[in-house]
């Protein structure tokens, strides 16, 4: 970790634009990062912050480790990577859920229906503790896309995946099922950084607390 | 290949890693000794009961475990506090106290391997047991710093906290204890956004929960304390705060306060604390270098009550950060046609007190220059 800089991973894709507003806001040098798409690092001698860009489930295993002090990313890839990190803003955008997802023909079943079935999805850790926490088995099928096919092919029974609008589901005949948790973008930081470098990242954060609303992702 | 794997998480220490490891044992070790503390060594496999009295149920899935033939459930140790306090309740109850303890041990935890987490670890540390008061508390804090001084590292702080000062709003607070749990969990992990909603939600006064929403976040010197919010309603956190402050200014009197910053979030994980617990950091390091604290009652759960108070580092971590030992003095090879001569020259070398090793191939003077010529050694040929 470099003691001077403030170093924050950011991920490109959907959350980048808010999070540049949002820093914008708040006085956080943001020049160029949306325009120049494929630079992988921004640096700001004069202000002291520096931003790595990283594959959103990327960006906790750089801040648990203190490549990098703070982070930006969805709690949907918090739950999913599971790691230690200081979980401090909730910043509001971003919002998707993960849900259960299935076939059309099995509209109104209840929770306890969803025992012994077979689940396709990109999110295996939170699909296994969700049916886990209910007590029901599951066969939990890792993906790595276009989860939405397994149940048509036949193979899986209902799906878990992360919905925003719900379009792609219904494009796919599918119907929620269960809701399972509520996602927004996180700021997140690294455990020791927040100790060692608590005079440059607190007053960031209460300044990031004044500018989010305070309705942000209820 | 499979006959080349080993458990995931685990690692073979190779010649210049053991080498370091070695040497940092030996200057912590050294220190502690200078303090009175004496070394103890304690099985690596405790009975599951034991590990659990001591840390409660909540760590089951960090531990790794195995049976014995009479159906008994083991544990490798997961740390070394809980196996100290059972063999002090066993063979040192009738001791003159305080007993000061130390150890260098592997311990144990089911983790995800990464680059400071390893499933066997190494640690160094000390208990100072029957000793209560800020006194004792402030010489294993010295410690603490002195042992990260010693293994050659400066650039840390020693962040310290009371748990009483949390533990007695949420006692007062009328939550169950779950939810008390929940909360302190929270705090420790400083999930701040579930810490919120959850404050939200509860049937708690609100200057409880401004209490608790600011404890996450402060941080800094002894100032610190005088900026928790409505401290002065608890008088047991109050009396906490006070002996803090106490600790505080032990350190400061004794020369040590440029390493310590007051930190309201650090909580630890274990549930056996009591009074002061610490953690140690540093800049160079995403992860914590070390931590211990006060607990009162671990000792009365097996039976023999005694206060107590310790710390434990990590080892690998610590070898992340330090710099390199300097390396001993040179090393003789010898070379000849003549073993008996060879042996004595390397005997007279061995107690002047230089290393000195043989060719065992009988190799021609060229022969053993050309093997030899790139290692960092002074080669002697005997004709």
């Amino acid at each position: 970790m470099n003691q001077d800089y403030l170093t924050v991973a950011l991920c490109k894709g959907s959350l980048l634009k808010s999070t540049c507003r949002l820093f914008d806001a708040v006085d956080l040098p943001v020049d160029g990062i949306i325009e120049e798409s494929r630079s992988m690092v921004f640096s700001f001698p004069e202000r002291k912050i520096k931003y790595i860009m990283c594959r959103p489930t990327d960006v906790p295993t750089y801040v648990e480790q203190g490549a990098a002090d703070l982070g930006v990313v969805g709690k949907d890839v918090i739950v999913e990577q599971r790691k230690d990190v200081f979980e401090m803003i909730d910043l509001g955008f971003g919002y998707c859920r993960f849900v259960v997802a299935g076939p059309e023909r099995l509209a109104g079943i209840g929770t306890k229906d969803l025992n012994y079935k077979r689940v396709a999805t990109k999110f295996p850790v939170v699909a296994e503790s969700f049916f886990r926490d209910l007590g029901l088995q599951a066969e939990i099928i890792k993906l790595h896309g276009n989860v939405e096919l397994a149940p048509i092919m036949g193979l899986a029974d209902v799906i878990v995946d992360l919905v925003s609008t719900g379009k792609t589901l219904k494009e796919n005949h599918l119907l929620e099922l269960a809701p399972i948790m509520d996602s927004t973008a996180r700021l997140i930081c690294n455990m020791v950084s927040y100790r060692t470098k608590y005079d440059m990242i607190q007053p960031l954060l209460e300044k990031l607390n004044e500018k989010v609303p305070a309705v942000a992702g209820k | 290949m499979n006959k080349r794997q080993i458990p995931k998480g685990f690692r073979d220490l190779l010649p210049q890693e053991v080498r370091i490891k070695r040497e940092l044992e030996k200057r912590v070790a050294e220190l502690l000794q200078s303090y009175g503390y004496v070394e103890i060594i304690t099985p690596v496999l405790e009975r599951l009961e034991v590990i659990e009295t001591g840390t409660g149920r909540n760590i089951r899935e960090d531990l790794f475990l195995l049976t014995d033939r009479e159906g008994g459930v083991l544990s490798l140790r997961p740390e070394m506090t809980v196996p100290i306090a059972r063999m002090a309740a066993t063979h040192l109850r009738d001791e003159k106290f305080p007993q000061r303890l130390f150890y260098l041990a592997n311990v144990f935890r089911y983790v995800q391997p990464n680059l400071a987490h390893y499933r066997e670890f190494w640690q160094a540390g000390i208990e100072l047991l029957g000793a209560s008061g800020p006194w004792a508390d402030a010489e294993v804090i010295i410690l603490a710093v002195k042992s990260l001084l010693a293994a050659g590292f400066s650039n840390f702080k020693i962040s310290i906290n009371h748990i009483g000062i949390i533990n007695s709003v949420l006692y007062d607070s009328g939550l169950t204890q779950d939810q008390r749990e929940q909360i302190r969990a929270l705090v420790e992990k400083k999930d701040l956004v579930r810490l919120h909603r959850v404050l939200d939600i509860l049937p708690i006064e609100a200057e409880k929960k401004e209490t608790l929403a600011q404890l996450p976040i402060l941080h800094g010197s002894i100032d610190t304390i005088k900026k928790i919010p409505f401290l002065e309603k608890n008088f047991q956190a109050l009396k906490a705060a006070g002996q803090l402050t106490e600790i505080y200014e032990v350190l400061r009197d004794c020369g040590i306060e440029e390493y310590i910053v007051i930190d309201m979030g650090v909580l630890r994980g274990l549930n056996y604390y009591t009074g002061v617990v610490f953690e140690g950091y540093s800049p160079e390091l995403g992860y914590g270098l070390l931590g211990g604290g006060r607990y009162d009652n671990l000792m009365g759960q097996f039976g023999a009550p005694a206060s107590a108070v310790g710390f434990s580092m990590g080892l690998e971590r610590l070898a992340l950060v330090v710099p390199q030992p300097p390396v001993g003095p040179p090393k003789y090879v010898i070379g000849g046609r003549d073993f008996m001569r060879m042996h004595l020259r390397a005997e007279t070398l061995r107690k002047q007190g230089f290393i000195a090793e043989m060719d065992l191939e009988g190799l021609s003077e060229e022969a053993f220059m050309a093997k030899w010529k790139e290692q960092n050694r002074e080669l002697l040929f005997l004709d």
